[in-house]
């Protein structure tokens, strides 16, 4: 058994105890109710009082969040910095399913993180990574900062859901519910014409950059379509860390921001060669030693084992000239060579000046050192 | 003495009663029944954890009995994409100044992965596979000439003949020579009513073959 000592205790808890003792002057009944937990009964009690006639709130208000012990809990989890009130926190847990209007939900805090995240991603991505395709970038936005990725780390941050939202459940919880159409538009892009042909028929990828939304998904015009209930989840747990970040941004600013950023979603590791899909690997690899005025590729075998048997492997080189480009191993000849291409193509995209590289907001710190270009490559081969 | 000693013991040792005869006769050597898999502490647990590496592992391996054995270490592993081969890095790569260095400075071979400069005759033996071969050969006529065949008779002059009498790829005759839309329409259902043939078994290979193709384009094979 340790003692308890509250000397030791981080402010952001004797901060949260000492307005919960405001909170509780202003509203003798409070004083009676237990509270930093989800029972429902303070509502019980309520009901005599004359607030009885008013309809209950779809979140829970956020004078109750100083009593939260979850809010409180996450706050210190996070360690977030004791500029950004309890309040904010919980706001930024309230979903627009739940409560629509947006002085209340999290959505304005949402967009305004969504747009620092991938900022921060991108810079990232086309620094350390200058020659990664169109699609693959796009993907690995998603895989860094996609609805699926934010929901894992707002699970491991501790969030949990309310069953149902209401006025009753603790400010800690995160309140959303499925089924619930989409008031406020946080998707921004351009709706395309050829939108109405359906979602088989889809442009190049060069017109997403500016058509389209940051991940490159097209912007629908008339109804949205309906996502499942999984896929509804994310976007709720999503939201939450894109309105974290969107609070710390508008309390501490960009400094704070960007080493959460890079601390929780940057920090994040992604193998960007999982991601790739070739169609024509040699003529593709062909391609690019003609536009760079290499000699073309030629496949060379560079061991063999049991041509004969079962199981042969094959290992084959790409050289070209003298150069080797890249290596595959295969059960047939066709097969390696294809392989080998695949692995100089890889080779070739995933070039990366160093793992420090500096990126654009770098500029932004005191006392930065004079900015050098990164390397800019001519873009895709075919 | 005895009773302390039972005392101190773990029950789980005190279950057996030969290891209890052990105890009592102090003079018989322990035979432990149960085997006791903590050292007692993280120290000792850790010392007796330690075990020297394979001497595969270790730096020199010029010995002939290491030359002999079938382990090699590290084992032969795919080559890793983050490993930029030489004419893939720009001009300005700081590692492209440091091979070209290390290769004027006529070191045998300055970098593992890539091959260094080389006589023709070192390369591995070229694949036989094939691959675009251009020639250049055709003119205007030929390819009017092709048009006109495939037209009037594409039964007989099919992509494969015109490829051989041109001396071109199947591909270019596909493209300057398409065949009537209504023999195209014929080899479909020529090929429709073939495919309606196939038994389950060939259907079933003919799939596997084209998700074993897409899976390798995955990188999953």
């Amino acid at each position: 058994m340790k003692r308890i000592r509250p000397s030791r205790w981080s402010g952001q808890l004797l901060q949260a105890r000492c307005r919960a003792g405001i909170a509780a002057t202003r509203q003798p009944l409070f004083l009676a109710v237990r509270c930093q937990s989800t029972s429902p009964a303070t509502t019980a009690n309520e009901s005599s009082d004359l607030d009885s006639q008013r309809p209950p709130l779809p979140a829970p208000s956020f004078d109750r969040a100083a009593q939260s012990a979850k809010l409180a809990a996450l706050h210190a989890r996070l360690s977030l910095p004791r500029k950004i009130p309890l309040q904010t926190l919980a706001r930024a847990l309230v979903t627009p399913s739940a409560d629509a209007n947006p002085n209340f939900n999290n959505s304005n805090l949402a967009y305004l993180g969504s747009t620092i995240i991938n900022y921060h991603v991108y810079e990232y991505l086309v620094c350390k990574w200058p020659r990664l395709p169109m699609a693959i970038l796009y993907e690995a936005l998603r895989a860094y900062a996609g609805d699926a990725s934010l929901q894992q780390i707002a699970r491991r941050w501790g969030v949990e859901s309310a069953a149902a939202p209401g006025e009753e459940v603790d400010p800690g919880l995160l309140q959303w519910k499925a089924g619930e159409e989409q008031m406020v538009n946080t998707r921004w892009g351009y709706i395309r014409a050829e939108a109405a042909k359906g979602q088989a028929w889809r442009r190049g990828l060069s017109s997403r950059v500016v058509l389209d939304d940051d991940f490159g998904d097209q912007v629908s015009s008339s109804e949205p379509e309906k996502l499942e209930y999984s896929g509804l989840q994310s976007e709720a747990f999503g939201s939450v860390v894109r309105a974290v970040i969107g609070a710390i941004y508008t309390h501490c600013g960009r400094e704070e921001v960007k080493s959460f950023v890079k601390s929780h979603i940057l920090s994040r590791e992604l193998d960007l060669s999982k991601l790739f899909e070739f169609k024509l690997p040699t003529r593709e690899l062909a391609m690019l030693c003609a536009r760079e005025g290499f000699e073309a590729p030629v496949a060379r075998l560079e061991s063999e084992t049991g041509r004969l048997s079962r199981t042969p492997v094959y290992v084959v080189g790409i050289y070209s000239g003298k150069e080797k480009l890249g290596e595959g191993a295969g059960p047939s000849l066709d097969v390696a060579r294809r392989k080998a291409s695949m692995a100089s193509l890889k080779a070739w995209y995933l070039y990366s000046p160093g793992n420090k590289v500096r990126v654009p907001s770098d500029m932004m710190e005191e006392g930065a050192r004079p900015w050098t270009a990164p390397y800019i490559d001519i873009g895709e081969i075919i | 003495m005895d009773l302390r000693t039972l005392f101190v013991r773990p029950a789980s040792q005190l279950l057996s009663p030969l290891r209890l005869l052990a105890i009592t006769k102090p003079s018989a050597a322990p035979l432990p029944l149960i085997p006791s898999r903590g050292h007692k502490t993280t120290t000792r647990t850790k010392r007796a954890l330690k075990i020297a590496p394979h001497d595969s592992f270790l730096p020199s391996r010029t010995s002939a009995a290491a030359a002999d054995s079938i382990i090699y270490n590290p084992p032969s592993s795919e080559a890793s994409p983050e490993h930029t081969p030489f004419i893939f890095l720009p001009r300005n790569d700081p590692r492209r100044q440091a091979i070209l260095r290390l290769r004027s400075s006529g070191s045998g071979n300055p970098t593992a992965y890539d091959s260094s400069v080389t006589a023709e005759a070192d390369l591995p033996p070229e694949m036989r596979y094939k691959r675009r071969q251009p020639k250049y050969n055709l003119t205007k006529e030929h390819i009017e000439e092709m048009r006109r065949l495939r037209s009037e008779d594409p039964l007989t002059w099919s992509v494969q003949k015109l490829a051989r009498k041109f001396e071109c790829s199947t591909v270019f005759v596909q493209m300057a020579a398409p065949a009537p839309p209504e023999h195209l329409q014929w080899l479909k259902a020529k090929m429709d009513r073939k495919m309606e043939r196939w038994g389950p078994k060939r259907t079933q290979a003919r799939e596997d073959r084209k998700r074993r193709a897409e899976m390798l384009y995955r990188g999953e094979l």
